[in-house]
């Protein structure tokens, strides 16, 4: 019953969310998990295109980005749309899961580093956080 | 029995699979959790999300066979590169002996170890197969019942 407590939940905002993954199933999965909340997303497979659309000025509450991404890479990507002054919530999700990588995504500016998958019981808190 | 199909024995596989799966580790509570997102608005969630799975582990297996059998030299990168994927997308979707089979790999191709690297990759494609077939007669029995006019008992 807790168990399903962490995971309902209801948005009283309309919430956006941006997901940056190379490998089309933890795209289109992620985009799913974040839509049956209610939450609107994007998706781009590559770091350059997510620096791209930040860059256009399309804001988001939050920012799910993997570490491994080809043209431009999760770290970068991270760095850039943060030195563009975006404060989202940016979650960095990988199936990467040494201590290095966790401190250098970290350090590049994710909030949150989460090994993949992402399951409601770790997004669940996000998003309840992020409606306020 | 309707129409000539046994609606109790559809739904009762319909339940038994999936729990069987998980009971020998061939999927983990994600899948559980995925199945739990289905509702009328996307009833086929996660049928279309394994179908795009086994697209890309097809292929992903593919190219690494292909990177083993190179006489000029195993590019370990690119077999990485490959187990990396492989094994994010498959936590994702709650294939839990397919990630299993991943990290195993992940060793031997670290150690740039040429005949683990084999025997791993015949030990994925093992534990790929297994899951598409199990995940293939889930999503048949699905629509039977659905053929036959009957309803998907959600998970919850």
């Amino acid at each position: 019953r807790k168990r399903q407590l962490l995971t309902e939940i209801v948005l009283r905002n309309r919430l956006t969310a941006l997901v940056v993954d190379a490998d089309t199933t933890c795209r289109v999965l992620e985009q799913l998990l974040l839509r049956s909340y209610g939450v609107q997303t994007q998706g781009v497979d590559n770091g350059r295109d997510a620096v791209t659309l930040i860059a256009s000025g399309v804001k988001f509450n939050l920012i799910i980005i993997d570490m491994i991404l080809p043209i431009l890479n999760g770290l970068e990507a991270t760095r850039q749309i943060r030195d563009m002054g975006v404060h989202c919530k940016m979650l960095g999700v990988t199936a990467c899961s040494g201590e290095s990588e966790r401190q250098a995504f970290l350090a590049a500016g994710v909030d949150v580093f989460i090994e993949k998958p992402l399951d409601p019981e770790h997004l669940v808190p996000i998003l309840r956080e992020l409606d306020g | 029995m309707w129409h000539g199909i046994d609606m109790y024995s559809l739904v009762y596989s319909f339940g038994f699979v999936p729990c069987a799966c998980e009971h020998q580790g061939i999927v983990d509570d994600q899948f559980t959790q995925l199945r739990k997102l289905e509702d009328e608005n996307s009833p086929h969630f996660v049928m279309e999300v394994a179908s795009l799975f086994f697209e890309d582990c097809e292929k992903l297996i593919n190219n690494m066979a292909i990177a083993l059998e190179q006489k000029q030299g195993v590019d370990f990168k690119q077999i990485d590169e490959c187990i990396h994927q492989l094994k994010g997308s498959s936590s994702s979707i709650g294939a839990m002996r397919v990630k299993n089979a991943c990290i195993a790999f992940r060793s031997f191709s670290d150690g740039q170890n040429r005949e683990g690297c084999l025997r791993c990759l015949q030990q994925l494609s093992h534990e790929y197969s297994l899951l598409k077939n199990k995940l293939q007669t889930l999503f048949r029995l699905e629509k039977e019942i659905v053929a036959a006019g009957g309803s998907i008992p959600r998970v919850h």
